[in-house]
């Protein structure tokens, strides 16, 4: 292989896969990225869970090729030199590289044994706008869980019905679950449930947030790929049941609370700073055109805090963790934020005005 | 200055069992541990007259007093009394610090007066538990611990002894310093190289001389020397629940026999795990860490580590993430003592969950610490830790009746 490349475009192709090279791997070839300088020349790289490909523009091709480079190395010397890269290998084991007047030599490995790209058989295609599966995976990802040990949690579940043409997105880690429903172009098909590492639903937003149109998903059995423009993702799904968050999802809530989520917001700051430092437990009083939110820390004191609400039902009173609270808060986006609760001790639903595709769910605590 | 009560039972375990047993009193008894590993435990004043001393193996017992009844411990029994004691102690003062299973000091500094004085008060409990457990307790009363104890000591058994602040003198001058509580044989091995053979020359030691050979201790082993401690009383409400009285939640126990099979290893590691997971629910509290003990046949002792996902107190995860240390673990030798531990204690998550499969393990749980407490431990308990009575180890001296790192 012999090729001359822009010092611009090899950075930037070397940022994307950046993320997704493994760098504490136990095998050294996923520390490594693969150039391919053929008739379409891209760049490649994996952790086994996640894959990206995407095409590399070459300003000369003198001799084709594939080769094996450790990426982290690679881009931090593409990051100090100046000018065109000329990069020629030695057999497989060197590159040599030459940049201006600075030159250097990288040990490489074999490109034979870099992971092949799967082939996806028997592929269900999806269509969808890049920002709108972008605000999919912002308003769950929140809620997956993190390094549980039902690990089908540590993900989001992409679940397609292709009668009804929807994509719902979920995130749950077991106290609280959030799920976004949208519309789709799907190629009809059965109902699929498809377990997406929260890694790569989280390394698939740089992606979609740098794309206008629209992508296209090519779901397998074990795969899915996301064509987000020239660039290839593919995700190794994550094999296991779902919980069934259809269940949990309260339907029939009584006690309806219309808020301002900025107030609701910065009143549970304020009264967090005595209950974060433990369970970050907090007592929320519902009565008629009035919430309190209280806390009390037996090391440190207590704190009161209260806004006003539209509500003209029973009182109520439940804990909850202010974090769960803040977290969907956040990931909210209306004005006006409804609250639905039933018991002390049932599920709670909180989501936008007018809006019933968006759905924070959070378990309270027993106080 | 305050006035500090020690209340030590005398011979407990044997003075319990000749109680119980009629047959028993007054005949020289030894308590020992389960089956043919274990020691003596407790030996009864009778046997102790033939020389038997806690420690001592059953052969050397048995050579010294042939005619020495053994008597295999009953924990429960030691613990139930343990705990009514206590009941007995806070009826002379809310200020109780139950030391060990048979011993416990008790601050009386503001409530002597109402039973007539410090001796009237030491004669009184010693008549109450006479009367409720029949046994025979040594008090021993002095202005702080070292001299309460000291008292106690020196007139085991069945006595009454108060040492006032200004008697402390005269009668520490003579005194060997291993008789003072706090000095062990090494210690007093050390400052015998120093020339110093009595607590009065250890009370007159330059305190230059015992900084450079002892450190931050030597300040404090001539403070003892005089018969002065100012070690505060640990009151168990004070240390009991909470994440910051209690570090961490652990069992161990010594085998019956070496086992080198992991399969083996299993149920005594399950077993151990109920017994901290229990003792966590118990007192609200949960753990992020486990840790995985095991001493060899050799007595080389080490211990693995492994944190948890989320804090725990849930028998299954303990045993879970133990078994896991155990299967990761290259074992050199066959193994005689394990042990677990929970640690990184906080406070029980009161956080509910949305799918049902934990609760239901939670509810399980609950249920089963329901009856146990109710009707005894392992009342209901897995299949796997049948067949072994619950308390069968040795009790550990240091056994307390409240306070989530200090009771079985």
């Amino acid at each position: 292989m012999n090729v001359v490349i822009s010092r611009d475009e090899l950075q930037k192709r070397l940022a994307d896969i950046q993320s997704v090279v493994d760098k504490k791997t136990t095998m050294p070839i996923l520390g490594h990225f693969l150039l391919s300088a053929g008739e379409s020349p891209s760049v490649s790289a994996t952790d086994l869970e996640t894959a990206i490909k995407e095409p590399v523009t070459l300003e000369e091709v003198r001799e084709g090729g594939n080769l094996c480079i450790p990426a982290r190395k690679l881009y931090e010397i593409v990051r100090e030199v100046e000018g065109d890269i000329v990069m020629e290998s030695e057999g497989t084991e060197w590159l040599r590289l030459k940049a201006g007047r600075s030159s250097f030599r990288l040990a490489c490995m074999n490109p034979e044994d870099f992971p092949k790209w799967p082939a996806l058989s028997d592929k269900v295609v999806m269509e969808i706008e890049a920002s709108r599966l972008l605000g999919m995976i912002e308003k769950t990802l929140y809620s997956a869980g993190e390094s549980d040990s039902r690990y089908t949690l540590n993900s989001l579940l992409f679940h397609i019905k292709p009668e009804e043409k929807t994509l719902t997105v979920v995130g749950t880690d077991g106290h609280r679950l959030s799920a976004v429903k949208d519309t789709i172009g799907v190629d009809a098909g059965e109902e699929m449930k498809v377990i997406v590492p929260r890694k790569s639903a989280s390394e698939l937003r740089k992606f979609l947030s740098q794309e206008e149109g629209g992508i296209r998903m090519d779901i397998a059995a074990n795969h899915v790929a996301f064509h987000v423009g020239e660039v290839q993702f593919l995700v190794r799904l994550i094999e296991g049941t779902y919980p069934n968050y259809e269940q949990v999802i309260p339907k029939g809530n009584d006690k309806i609370l219309g808020i301002s989520r900025e107030e609701f917001i910065k009143s549970l700051r304020r009264v967090s700073v005595i209950s974060r430092d433990h369970s970050n437990a907090v007592k929320i009083d519902v009565s008629p055109g009035r919430l309190t939110i209280t806390a009390s820390n037996p090391d440190i004191g207590e704190a009161m805090d209260e806004i006003g609400i539209e509500y003209d039902g029973v009182e109520i009173t439940l804990g909850f963790n202010a974090r769960y609270l803040l977290d969907a808060l956040n990931a909210l986006s209306a004005e006006r934020v409804i609250f639905e609760l039933q018991e002390p001790l049932s599920t709670t639903l909180m989501r936008e005005e007018g809006d019933e595709n968006y759905q924070c769910v959070i378990m309270p605590m027993r106080m | 200055m305050k006035t500090i009560l020690l209340a030590d039972m005398d011979a407990f375990f044997a003075s319990v069992e000749q109680r119980c047993n009629p047959a028993l009193r007054g005949k020289p008894i030894g308590v020992t541990g389960p089956a043919h590993r274990s020691v003596i435990t407790t030996a009864s004043y009778e046997a102790r007259r033939f020389g038997v001393k806690t420690g001592m193996s059953i052969r050397e017992a048995k050579a010294l007093c042939p005619q020495l009844i053994l008597v295999t411990g009953d924990n429960d029994k030691y613990t139930h009394i343990c705990t009514a004691l206590k009941e007995v102690y806070l009826s002379f003062t809310p200020v109780v610090e139950v030391y060990s299973i048979d011993e416990a000091f008790l601050d009386i500094t503001g409530s002597s007066h109402l039973f007539g004085g410090p001796i009237e008060t030491g004669r009184r409990l010693k008549a109450e538990i006479q009367r409720r457990f029949g046994i025979s307790a040594t008090i021993g009363i002095g202005p702080n611990r070292l001299l309460a104890k000291l008292a106690s000591d020196i007139s085991k058994p069945d006595g009454l002894r108060l040492i006032e602040a200004s008697e402390a003198g005269p009668l520490l001058k003579d005194l060997p310093p291993e008789k003072l509580w706090g000095i062990g044989a090494k210690t007093a091995e050390k400052l015998k190289r120093l020339g110093i053979r009595t607590c009065g020359e250890l009370a007159s030691a330059p305190a230059g001389l015992l900084r450079s050979c002892f450190g931050v201790m030597g300040e404090r082993l001539r403070a003892l020397g005089m018969g002065v401690d100012s070690t505060p009383l640990h009151a168990d409400q004070e240390e009991e629940g909470g994440p910051g009285g209690t570090k961490s939640i652990g069992h161990s126990t010594t085998l019956p026999h070496d086992l080198f099979r992991r399969s083996e290893m299993a149920h005594w590691i399950l077993r151990l795990s109920e017994k901290v997971g229990s003792r966590a629910r118990r007192h609200g509290l949960t753990g992020r860490t486990v840790t995985l003990i095991m001493r060899y046949r050799s007595f080389e002792t080490f211990e693995r580590r492994r944190g948890l996902g989320a804090a725990t107190n849930d028998t299954h995860t303990i045993f879970r993430t133990a078994m896991d240390i155990l299967s990761s673990t290259r074992l050199k030798e066959p193994v005689r003592l394990l042990g677990v531990t929970l640690c990184g204690i906080e406070q029980a998550d009161t956080q509910l969950a949305l799918f049902g499969g934990e609760d239901r393990r939670a509810g399980l749980l609950r249920v089963m610490d329901m009856l146990n407490m109710k009707y005894g431990p392992s009342t209901l308990t897995w299949a796997a830790c049948k067949g072994e009575s619950p308390h069968r180890g040795i009790i550990s001296p240091a056994w307390r009746p409240s306070g989530a790192h200090r009771s079985l």
